[in-house]
């Protein structure tokens, strides 16, 4: 009799499992290359979210490196941002969606950052200039992150219609122009494409540059 | 040389004792910080460098006939430490090795030693914001032709700032002192050190990054003070000169001058990063000396280098 219980839920549950509806993004550039690190957002077109538990996200200080450089993260989702440099680093950002700096730290830092405005938050660090990293912050809780073969799945969608839309680092023009509007409903998988025109990455240099002074 | 003809100016050598041992001092403190004291989550940096340089006027020559012109291998290594005390406060100090080979004149071979401190301010937050730096550096020079030989120091002020991602410029003032170790006078009642020579300048450069990796540069500088010109026998340099010692480097009849004079050069330069830690460097510089007695000297450098940064 348990046997036949379990095997009843692992039939359910397996069921459930394959009904969700799931968007699969493609995005290469416009030399049909694969995009990495693009992040691709479905939003509910009415507009009827209910938002998950969120959890808190850490992004990483390696090397005088941000990682992972771009990061994905719901709405009003608090980042730690541990240092594991043998040397400190001071973070701040710019950015209108997050305005924040964490002074000049090694280890842990003493509180999370709260993201709880939606929008880009560009990362730096004021003593490696640099040290470049990204958050999305997303209105949806519906989004994936592209990996070296430019693919993302979006899972666990519910049946209804949504506007997709991608944003890169070095995406040239705004994110509104890569929307696409998309329902879900009655089709387990979804596939969307995109060819993105990207700009040149433009940071502050970090290798050195070999000068010679001359003499009089 | 003709001992009835007499330099207009003799030359103060008060103070060379003192700027000497600044400049051991420096190499000192610094060694001793970064063997004994230096504090831990801080930075430490090693860079290499390799390359070659071609200089068209070695001797700093006026007459075509004297300019003598030669390439070099160079290497040089540095090991750094950089550590802030405070957000906006950066202190790097750092050893260095250098040399050079050249192919013709082996009286220029050189094997120097230095050390550097610079301390840095940024006024605000972020990569866009003002900076100023204070350099100070030390370096002992040793030549295979031993009349070159000399400790050299120099202080730096330097302010900047980067107006755009891509685009980041500089202005400074500079004071160097070069100090000769040998004196050897061939002309009675004139000083040998034709080497020991001191300036002041200004300067202001600039970068601009094409790609995320290719970075161009611009420096151009205006000098005032002592320069070295060699040259065989010469009347007008001789008059004007307040120092002279044989130069046999480039013969055995070059005689090295110390005159008074005005440098102006402009260096532009290209860096392609081959990653974040090694990069490809080329840079092309003109001088051009004016001494202040209507003495012209033109000289052109190019220069090729492989910087490692671990």
């Amino acid at each position: 009799m348990r046997i036949l219980i379990g095997l009843t839920l692992i039939a359910l549950t397996a069921h459930a499992a394959l009904a969700q509806n799931a968007i699969v993004a493609t995005v290469v550039d416009d030399n049909g290359k694969p995009v990495a690190d693009a992040v691709v957002v479905a939003v509910p077109a009415d507009g009827a979210t209910r938002l998950p538990m969120r959890r808190d996200v850490v992004i990483d200080q390696v090397d005088k490196e941000f990682t992972p450089k771009v990061n994905a993260i719901l709405v009003g989702t608090p980042v730690i941002f541990p240092n594991h440099d043998n040397v400190r680093h001071q973070v701040y950002s710019f950015s209108p969606a997050k305005r924040f700096e964490l002074p000049l730290y090694a280890g842990m830092p003493a509180q999370p950052v709260m993201f709880d405005a939606p929008g880009v938050v560009v990362l730096g660090c004021n003593i490696h200039d640099w040290m470049v990293g990204y958050i999305y912050v997303s209105e949806s809780p519906y989004f994936a992150k592209t990996g070296a073969d430019g693919k993302a799945v979006i899972t666990d969608l519910p049946a209804r219609a949504y506007v997709v839309r991608v944003w890169h680092p070095q995406l040239e023009g705004g994110e509104a122009a890569t929307k696409k509007s998309v329902d879900v409903t009655g089709k387990r998988r979804v596939e969307l494409e995109w060819a993105l025109k990207l700009k040149p990455e433009v940071r502050v240099r970090r290798s050195p540059i070999g000068e010679h002074n001359g003499h009089y | 040389m003709d001992a009835v003809l007499t330099p207009h100016r003799t030359r103060r050598t008060r103070g060379a004792a003192r700027h000497r041992r600044l400049a051991s001092s420096l190499w000192l403190s610094i060694a001793l910080f970064l063997c004994l004291a230096a504090p831990t989550r801080a930075e430490w940096f090693y860079d290499v460098r390799a390359g070659g340089l071609y200089d068209d006027n070695l001797t700093r020559a006026q007459q075509a006939a004297d300019v003598r012109g030669d390439g070099a291998a160079t290497v040089g290594a540095a090991a750094g430490w950089f550590y802030a005390p405070s957000g906006a406060d950066g202190i790097t100090l750092t050893l260095e090795a250098n040399s050079e080979a050249y192919a013709r004149f082996h009286g220029l071979n050189l094997i120097s030693i230095g050390a550097g401190a610079a301390y840095r301010h940024k006024f605000g937050l972020g990569s866009m914001a003002p900076w100023a730096s204070v350099v100070l550096t030390a370096a002992r020079d040793d030549y295979r032709g031993d009349i070159r030989d000399s400790e050299r120091l120099e202080a730096r002020l330097e302010v900047g700032k980067r107006l755009t991602e891509q685009f980041d410029v500089s202005l400074g003032v500079a004071a160097d002192r070069r100090l000769a170790r040998n004196d050897r006078p061939i002309v009675p009642g004139i000083s040998g050190k034709a080497f020991d020579l001191r300036g002041q300048s200004a300067f202001a450069r600039a970068t601009y990054d094409i790609t995320e990796r290719l970075q161009v540069g611009a420096r151009i500088s205006v000098r005032r003070g002592d320069v070295e010109s060699t040259t065989r026998q010469n009347l007008d340099i001789f008059l004007a000169s307040d120092a002279i010692a044989a130069d046999p480097t480039f013969g055995s009849d070059f005689y090295a001058y110390r005159l008074r004079g005005t440098t102006g050069s402009a260096r532009a330069s290209l860096s392609w990063a081959l990653s974040d830690r090694s990069s490809f460097n080329l840079s092309y510089a003109v001088t051009r000396t004016a001494s202040y007695d209507d003495l012209e000297y033109l000289s052109r450098i190019g220069t090729i280098v492989l910087a490692f940064r671990y």
